[in-house]
């Protein structure tokens, strides 16, 4: 906690003193300073369309830090939460693409969202330059302890109704387990909620008797026994819960994670993507960013950003088919 | 042990500088808008809201508590001095404490007030420190249905425990459930109301509603309620109370702080309630009543510590249900909401630094509010002659700016302008603007929670009334639904022996 | 009423030096406080609730219902404009005979309204031309002729205010407030 407060004070003042010496610069309406011939111009702004304080929120923050010492200037992160990313990354793909603007990318956004809106509403990796891959985070599936469900077999025994807690419309959580219980088939009541803490909670006081939510925002609660894990919907078993078997290895076809990305408006210059990547890749092998992946049970996945780009659209197109085959909406749950 | 251990790490976490530093800075800033007639808390901290985005969550919090409940003292010296409330909560005070003034007895009153307030204030942070943690205990009992019969009777408790017109305030609370509709359903995913405009998708944002209905509704009204002039502030003289004066009002410090404690953990209830309740007890109770509306100490001692022991107890419906009791914690719920913090039972477990950072940071505020009162007294004179003129346009920027860097949007500053005016009508036509505020706030919560019901309890509605806590509390809700009819049909009984003191004092609020 | 509007009542009840127990200021106060809004005010306020309310109603329809146990997005904006529209119709009812709440628009009341397009121009014209000029109107009409300081006073402390406020947004805090210089 201590840490934490000194290191948002520094970044402010950090920021502050950048933020002074452009003061000197004049106005900003009409037209915009266009000086961008050198980069990094300025503090560069990172937009986060997840509200502060959630696992995406912490990664952009950390990632933050060590590009700003790399890049020599102050990298705010700024909030746009809304429409799972959605508003966020529509706005900064919009934006000049001269690297003074980045966006943190959920996979969900690309590969499962699109499932559950319009197709005018979906956003697509082409409007983007993707940076660099940062990292993987696994969902796994709890039941209440009074459930007395202990695997996923029990699942499909279970002669009760049960309810089944997801994070939201549009979310890996959703998809997940959505595809599993077709796959298992299972009957049951899905209850969306807002975020995963509320979908945990009403787990651990057996208000729904399943949910799927994060690995890390459920592991405390697995280490204390309040909830029983069931699964994890990683292709292969997570390192910070090797007894957990994955949806694969119980025969279910569901390899659902979350992955995260850095990306800039299309059309960066060359040189402008080089600096951008280098000074990811500086963050990244910084200690401080390699323990808060330990601490946040963030399995590391550092690709490139094109690499991010097949795996992504392969990942989609995976999703789009199997939730066809198993006749499955996301929009109307 | 258990118990005490994150007890005393919230301290650890209140003497972090930083929290020290906004902590005082609330708490300052509280008893200055306390001063000024006009700007009450409510709007203060909506306009303050932003100055918050860029810190701690517990460091936010512990600024705009120290808000609330410097405003509570601030308000005091008005009263005393000009015989002008500077808050709805301090009315009560006028009475003696003017009185005493004239007798050049203004220090006396000052200071009593003062250990008064600090006295209730720390009465209330203990009875939160041991009651907290029992409501806690039921956490995670509350499932779906018993959120749904809480936010229902949190909205219909502040919707008619309000002064003014029931129906009016209940047509505004309604109204801001509509609004908190807007933007993308949760469980479908479809967009609502949005009209096709990005900036909507997302719903409206609490900012600058709160800013807007709160903050420049008041400032336009108070460009045109301005013009009755104010009085020439009393001179202070010994503002260090006698031996005897301490003596006379410690019985009634004592009573107002248990009574305010109570009365403040009522949603609906608060300061403003706690404070007049107080003043009806100290006369009650005393030997000669005639001496109240006099000069008795009594009569500001008890209502002073009721109304800080008020503003402290309700944040116990905030942080141990997530229900905000009065409007003002509909803003700090807002707050808590936009830093990523839920209130509500599983708050005290889930974040034990920011809970207790923030309970344990008010016994630091009250300390700090009872040695800065007093040298203080002065300069809060002088600010007092500080022309109304020009402070409108300051605050009216300060609101404009601030709403501007939330989001980086001139939209955000056209929706505050609008709701500006929204919030002018409304005072002007008799709707509060309380109840819509804190509907919407509840708006989304009340929707998602009873539908999430609906699909637990397979759309069977009697499922509400079986669990033992959405039924206890459901049956709260029809009572509360129902007093006021009792109530109409007993006063047409007791028949109208003219307007009793307490409903002129609400007109006067 | 007794007491009118005129701008200077408390004063004069304060030079009476006379004390007074709570009940007589509790009348003090309730006389000195602006007339009731009334019946009209009420009927139109009632009315634009009602307006409110049949708009929310219409657009719930747009979206579907669908049934209570599966319920569609326009389901509970449905049930809230419903709860709005017919609280109206209620109050239309039992306020006829004058409401006691509100207040009467005075003659003042235009400086509320005056107040209120200033601040609209302030939004069209910051991002045009940035907060300095617009702000410097705002705080000049502001204190000149809504608040009845003298022009000099006026002139000096709107560009006090506007310097402080560039001071901390811009220099000190570093906001993208659209800006001229």
């Amino acid at each position: 906690m201590k840490q934490k407060i000194t290191r948002r004070v520094m970044l402010s003042l950090a920021a502050t003193t950048a933020a002074l010496s452009l003061a000197a610069c004049g106005g900003n309406v009409g037209g915009g300073s266009a000086d961008g011939a050198t980069f990094p111009s300025g503090p560069v702004t990172f937009t986060v369309g997840q509200a502060p304080g959630g696992s995406t929120d912490l990664i952009a923050r950390a990632v933050a830090e060590g590009m700003a010492e790399k890049l020599g200037v102050a990298i705010p992160v700024v909030n746009k939460p809304g429409a799972n990313g959605a508003l966020a990354t529509e706005e900064v793909a919009a934006m000049k693409a001269d690297g003074q603007n980045l966006v943190l990318l959920n996979a969900s956004l690309i590969t499962i969202t699109p499932l559950a809106v319009a197709a005018d509403e979906a956003v697509s990796l082409d409007k983007l330059d993707v940076i660099a891959g940062l990292s993987q985070d696994d969902y796994v599936m709890v039941a209440s302890t009074k459930s007395g469900v202990k695997s996923v077999e029990d699942l499909t025994k279970s002669t009760s109704k049960l309810s089944f807690g997801t994070t939201g419309v549009g979310t890996g959580s959703q998809l997940a387990q959505a595809l599993l219980l077709a796959q298992a088939k299972v009957e049951g009541t899905i209850v969306p909620f807002d975020s995963g803490s509320p979908a945990l909670t009403a787990v651990m006081g057996n208000q729904v008797q399943v949910s799927t939510v994060q690995l890390g925002e459920a592991k405390p609660q697995i280490d204390a026994g309040t909830v029983t894990p069931l699964v994890v919907f990683s292709s292969e078993r997570n390192e910070f819960l090797p007894e957990v078997p994955t949806a694969i290895e119980a025969g279910y076809d569901v390899p659902v994670s979350q992955y995260r990305a850095i990306a800039a408006p299309k059309g960066l210059s060359a040189e402008t993507k080089t600096a951008l990547v280098e000074s990811v890749k500086a963050a990244v092998a910084k200690d401080t960013y390699k323990s808060f992946n330990e601490s946040t049970l963030l399995t590391p996945k550092e690709i490139s950003g094109e690499e991010v780009v097949t795996e992504w659209n392969a990942l989609a197109a995976k999703y789009k088919k199997l939730t066809e085959q198993y006749n499955i909406s996301l929009a109307s749950n | 042990m258990d118990f005490f251990g994150p007890v005393l790490d919230g301290f650890g976490v209140v003497l972090d500088p930083t929290n020290l530093l906004y902590c005082l800075l609330g708490v300052a800033i509280g008893m200055l808008i306390g001063v000024l007639p006009g700007l009450g808390p409510a709007a203060t901290i909506a306009i303050l809201l932003p100055m918050t985005y860029g810190v701690e969550p517990v460091t936010a919090i512990i600024m705009l508590a120290g808000i609330f409940y410097g405003a509570q003292y601030g308000g005091t010296i008005t009263s005393v001095l000009l015989r002008i409330p500077g808050e709805a909560s301090s009315v009560v005070t006028v009475f003696d404490g003017y009185v005493l003034a004239k007798q050049g007895k203004a220090g006396t009153a000052l200071g009593i007030a003062a250990i008064g307030s600090f006295i209730g204030g720390t009465v209330g942070i203990i009875g939160l420190t041991f009651l907290a943690p029992l409501v806690a205990g039921f956490a995670l009992d509350f499932g779906p249905p018993e959120y749904t019969a809480l936010a229902l009777l949190g909205i219909l408790l502040v919707a008619t425990i309000s002064g003014g017109s029931k129906i009016k305030a209940l047509i505004a609370a309604a109204f801001g459930l509509f609004l908190a509709t807007v933007g993308r359903d949760i469980f479908t995913g479809a967009e609502r109301f949005t009209f096709d405009n990005l900036s909507l998708a997302d719903g409206i944002d609490f900012v600058p509603i709160a800013m807007g209905l709160f903050g420049l509704g008041e400032i336009l009204y108070n460009l045109e309620e301005r013009h009755r002039a104010a009085a020439a502030p009393v001179a202070v003289a010994n503002v260090w109370p006698s031996r005897k004066d301490l003596k006379q009002s410690s019985g009634a410090i004592g009573r107002g702080s248990v009574l305010g404690f109570f009365l403040g953990i009522l949603p609906g209830g608060g300061a403003t309630i706690a404070s007049l309740a107080a003043y009806a007890v100290e006369k009650k109770r005393a030997k000669d009543p005639s001496r109240f509306g006099k000069g008795a100490i009594e009569g500001v001692a008890g209502p002073e510590s009721a109304n800080n022991a008020a503003a402290t107890s309700s944040f116990i419906p905030l942080l141990t249900l997530g229900i905000p009791a009065n409007a003002t914690m509909a803003i700090i719920f807002g707050a808590l909401l936009i830093q990523g913090v839920t209130p509500g039972p599983q708050l005290i477990t889930e974040q034990p630094e920011l809970f207790w950072g923030v309970v344990n940071s008010m016994y630091i505020g009250n300390i700090l509010l009872l040695i800065m009162s007093i040298p203080l007294v002065g300069l809060f004179v002088r600010i007092l002659r500080i022309r109304g003129a020009i402070l409108a346009p300051i605050t009216a920027l300060i609101t404009m700016l601030g709403a501007y860097t939330i989001r980086n949007s001139m939209f955000d500053v056209m929706l505050v302008v609008l709701f500006g005016a929204l919030g002018y009508l409304m005072k002007k036509f008799g709707f509060e603007p309380g109840p819509l505020v804190l509907a919407f706030v509840l708006g989304s919560l009340l929707e998602s929670s009873l539908r999430r019901s609906l699909l637990v309890l397979e759309g069977d509605p009697t499922g509400f009334f079986t669990r033992p806590i959405s039924g206890t509390l459901l049956v709260i809700f029809v009572m509360v639904a129902v007093w006021p009819m009792v109530k109409t049909v007993m006063n047409k009984r007791k028949k109208a022996n003219a307007l009793s003191l307490e409903t002129k004092v609400k007109e006067k609020v | 009423m007794r007491a009118d509007h005129a701008p200077h009542v408390e004063e004069a009840a304060v030079q009476e030096e006379e004390i007074l127990t709570p009940e007589q200021l509790a009348e003090v106060w309730a006389a000195e406080a602006p007339e009731p809004a009334g019946p009209v005010a009420n009927l139109l306020s009632s009315l634009v609730a009602l307006a409110l309310g049949m708009g929310g109603l219409v657009l719930s329809l747009k979206l579907g219902l669908g049934t209570p146990a599966e319920p569609r997005p326009g389901m509970w904006p449905f049930v809230v404009s419903l709860v709005v529209a017919v609280l109206s119709v209620v109050q239309i009812v039992i306020g006829r005979t004058g409401g006691k709440d509100g207040e009467k628009f005075s003659a003042y009341s235009w400086y509320a309204a005056i107040g209120f397009a200033t601040l609209v121009g302030m939004v069209l014209l910051m991002p045009v031309i940035g907060f300095e000029i617009p702000s410097l109107l705002l705080c000049f009409i502001w204190m000149r002729w809504l608040g009845g300081e003298r022009w000099r006073s006026a002139t000096m402390y709107s560009i006090l205010i506007v310097g402080a406020f560039y001071a901390i947004f811009i220099a000190a805090l570093g906001t993208t407030i659209p800006r001229l210089f």
